[in-house]
């Protein structure tokens, strides 16, 4: 491959596409004969398709390989897939027909052990509240707790007042002034 | 044991015969598309070892999904449709980055052999280098889709109606794929042709 100094120059751009596609004999009869007629008068055109000629197949060659390389690349694949399904029977043989009590099976012994875990365990699981687990109260919440104080100071107050009031009333026998 | 003349057996019948229980017949289609199989996947990762890994996995993965093949394409349709997800998939997956390939090259751990002729010069070898060098990086950095359309026409001679049915979009945008991907890389090429 020679270094060839040149301004790269596209195809004319109602062809180019076409161009590759006529490269790849992927264009009908009538498609293929106006591409030809046109590169026969166009320079750039034929220099694009010359260039894709030289380069697209160079691309394309593939570094040929040993025959050993595909005896052991098959006789590796068989043993993977021999090994896939030996893996794929045991599963099978696990869920086969035959062994499909084993599903219900697998139930009860789950609910059991979860019945077993409640009753015997119930001990372990006392329940403390530590801060970490104390809710974090909304502000909202809150600022209504603060107006509970004030109407509780205002109760006290009234409190308060009617007390003030019934300095001057008469007791009662028992001690108890009449409002 | 398959009998000789299964080697004859054109892929709808070695696949109807694995999905009735007869997986020995698979073994004629790995035959048939192990090269195939490997190329596509080399391409992708431009790794041998990978690349066999890859193409490996792709049969095992079609042999354990034969039964849900149904037919609607060709068989080397859907096994091309497998291997290139999986492709994609583990380039997706390993994030490669090109720099990565090129520090191997410099290494001299990848033959450049494509791209050279036999009697080149030094010269001419350090530049057919650098061009193939320069091949890789334009596909490695192109979209998947386009590099994807490139690869399975230029490099394993797909048709278009097949490259379509494998990416599972239109003829038309297989046609603008390729059209792309060529020209970026007779661009990246510039020097060289």
């Amino acid at each position: 491959m020679k270094e060839v100094n040149r301004k790269l120059e596209s195809a004319c751009r109602a062809f180019e596409a076409d161009l590759v596609l006529y490269y790849y004999g992927d264009v009908a009869e009538p498609e293929r004969h106006r591409i030809e007629r046109h590169c026969q008068g166009c320079f750039r055109c034929r220099r694009f398709l010359d260039d894709l000629n030289r380069l697209l197949p160079q691309m394309a060659k593939a570094t040929p390989l040993p025959a050993d390389f595909w005896d052991g690349y098959y006789k590796e694949t068989m043993q993977k897939l021999a090994a896939q399904e030996a893996r794929g029977s045991w599963l099978r043989n696990l869920f086969a027909p035959m062994h499909v009590w084993l599903i219900p099976a697998f139930g009860t012994v789950a609910v059991v052990a979860l019945a077993v875990m409640l009753v015997f365990g119930k001990s372990g699981w006392n329940f403390q509240w530590t801060p970490a687990q104390q809710v974090k109260i909304p502000q909202e919440v809150l600022a209504d707790a603060n107006k509970m104080e004030f109407f509780e100071s205002m109760d006290l107050l009234e409190s308060l007042g009617v007390l003030e009031k019934m300095e001057g009333l008469p007791q009662d026998s028992t001690g108890v002034r009449q409002l | 044991m398959v009998p000789e003349n299964a080697q004859e057996f054109r892929d709808e019948e070695l696949v109807a015969l694995c999905q009735r229980g007869e997986g020995q017949y698979f073994e004629i289609l790995i035959r048939r598309y192990m090269e195939k199989a490997f190329r596509i996947a080399l391409d992708f990762t431009h790794d041998t070892e990978e690349a066999k890994d890859l193409s490996q996995d792709a049969f095992l993965r079609a042999f354990s999904r034969i039964k849900q093949f149904d037919g609607r394409s060709s068989f080397y349709t859907w096994f091309y449709r497998l291997t290139v997800n999986l492709c994609l998939d583990h380039t997706r997956r390993k994030g490669r980055v090109i720099w990565e390939r090129l520090e191997k090259e410099a290494d001299g751990a990848i033959e450049t052999v494509e791209l050279m002729d036999d009697s080149a010069t030094p010269d001419q070898e350090a530049m057919a280098g650098e061009a193939i060098r320069r091949v890789d990086q334009t596909l490695d950095a192109m979209p998947k889709k386009q590099r994807t359309a490139f690869l399975l026409r230029n490099h394993q001679g797909l048709s278009i109606t097949d490259i379509a049915k494998v990416m599972k979009t239109t003829e038309g945008t297989v046609r603008v794929y390729l059209h792309r991907a060529v020209a970026a890389l007779r661009q990246s090429l510039v020097e060289f042709v």
